[in-house]
């Protein structure tokens, strides 16, 4: 009865399965810079034979990462009926834009080629590859870890005055945030209902009636974000907090050579899919 | 322009960024419409409440914050694309904060309400725009959806922001802190 508003449980944010595998140990920042080059060069990859190299390696990392793949699996099988749709959308209408290659049907405005057979296919792999890297990586380390590891790349521009430490304490606040906030909105739900309020009763067609439904509560949320935004203000300026202020790390990082390794692995598959002529 | 970061812009980003995340993961941020789409969006809101009260660098990180999390969140494979998912939500907060500014000395209302109205609308059509360079969806279906979408989202956004802004405007009097505006 409850389900309905237990939303701080159904939280996945930072979600950490502790298997202590090699991927798991590896520096962080090396695994966040690997996983960025891999996805760019995965999106501008347009051959059957690239993503076929690109889904090869998602599985084997989710293998030697010792995480069970229905972690991986779960986060694509609510999208299925989005890329059937798609998909079906894409051979429907897109021939018209990709009318070279071979034309197998051609039926009034239906165009089907090989090229935009390519595109469909192409589009669905790419996004169980992204979903299958990126759960690697939410998966294998943890959100200190990775807002760490985010401060330490950007500190580059810190020459060019780009705030990267204020960049990397606001992803703190905000990962920080969300489950109180999500404990708040439960709250607001239950004393909404408890006054007779309802949500999600209504037909899905009477969409005036469901976004009146959402008022009651975004609203509130809102207010709550901002009043508590207050009391942090507060407390972080009565502690003499200085934006800009030069600080040491209580964690430093240390790449070694079998960090450097794994970089030089990923960038060879980011440059093999961005440049390699595959012949299909 | 301010020189850096404020402590008020930090903690307000990142508070923001959280109200984003949070109705994204919860679906809450999610309105069913019958159409292509499927759902129309109000998470976009935070990014432009960031813009209109602590201008467009705190509406560019917030916005950022929405990309990525509905980047490492999506169930559509067009949101799976950085290019779709992240880069047009950087410009959202921006806009709204521009819009803001060149209004509010006629009417602070009316500032904020079309502000929140031309925000959602740069949502709406540089995500599309991006989806048809992209090729996930055909210039007549962006039309559709946008048509269908766009338009609930823009009145949706608009009367949730005016609730908030002139909520917090009147918190803002009595706010705690002195010294924000010094720092």
């Amino acid at each position: 009865m409850s389900s309905e508003f237990e939303i701080s449980r159904s939280i996945t944010i930072g979600q950490y399965v502790p298997t202590g595998s090699f991927i798991h140990r590896l520096d962080p920042r090396i695994k966040l810079l690997v996983f960025v080059i891999l996805v760019v060069a995965i999106a501008f990859n347009t051959s059957y034979f690239g993503n076929a190299i690109g889904l090869v390696l998602s599985l084997y990392l989710f293998w030697a990462s010792k995480i069970p793949i229905s972690y991986g699996l779960s986060g694509v099988k609510p999208a299925i009926p989005f890329i059937v749709i798609l998909a079906v959308l894409q051979l429907l209408f897109q021939g018209q834009l990709f009318s070279d290659g071979r034309v197998y049907v051609d039926y009034g405005f239906v165009l089907i080629t090989s090229e935009s057979i390519r595109l469909v296919v192409v589009s669905a792999v790419r996004f169980i590859e992204i979903i299958f890297l990126s759960s690697v990586l939410t998966l294998s380390t943890s959100t200190t870890e990775l807002t760490h590891s985010i401060q330490s790349l950007l500190s580059p521009l810190k020459k060019i005055k780009f705030p990267v430490h204020e960049i990397s304490l606001i992803t703190t606040i905000a990962i920080r945030f969300v489950p109180t906030f999500a404990i708040e909105m439960e709250k607001m739900m239950k004393a909404q209902a408890s006054r007779g309020a309802d949500f999600g009763t209504g037909g899905w067609w009477r969409i005036v009636q469901r976004t009146k439904e959402m008022f009651p509560i975004i609203i509130p949320l809102f207010n709550i974000a901002l009043s508590r935004a207050e009391d942090l203000i507060l407390a972080m300026e009565s502690r003499c907090y200085t934006p800009g202020g030069e600080r040491s790390s209580y964690s430093v990082y240390k790449a070694i050579a079998k960090d450097y390794l794994v970089l030089l692995v990923g960038l060879f598959f980011s440059l093999l899919l961005l440049f390699y002529p595959f012949p299909f | 322009m301010k020189k850096s970061l404020t402590v008020r812009d930090i903690v307000i980003a990142g508070v923001l960024g959280a109200v984003a995340i949070l109705l994204g993961v919860t679906r809450l941020g999610y309105i069913p419409v019958p159409t292509a789409a499927g759902n129309a969006t109000i998470m976009h809101i935070p990014a432009i409440i960031g813009g209109i009260m602590q201008g467009p660098v705190v509406g560019l990180i917030v916005g950022a914050i929405f990309g990525i999390s509905s980047f490492l969140n999506a169930t559509v494979p067009l949101f799976k694309d950085p290019l779709v998912a992240i880069l047009p939500r950087l410009f959202i907060g921006v806009v709204s904060w521009l819009i803001y500014v060149g209004l509010r000395r006629k009417n602070e209302y009316l500032a904020v309400g079309a502000a929140a109205f031309i925000g959602t609308l740069t949502n709406t059509v540089l995500v599309l725009t991006m989806a048809v360079v992209r090729h996930y969806l055909t210039a007549g279906v962006a039309w559709t959806v946008g048509i269908t979408n766009g338009i609930p989202e823009a009145i949706v956004g608009t009367i949730v922001t005016l609730a908030v802004v002139l909520a917090w405007k009147q918190i803002g009097k009595t706010q705690k802190s002195k010294i924000s505006k010094d720092l």
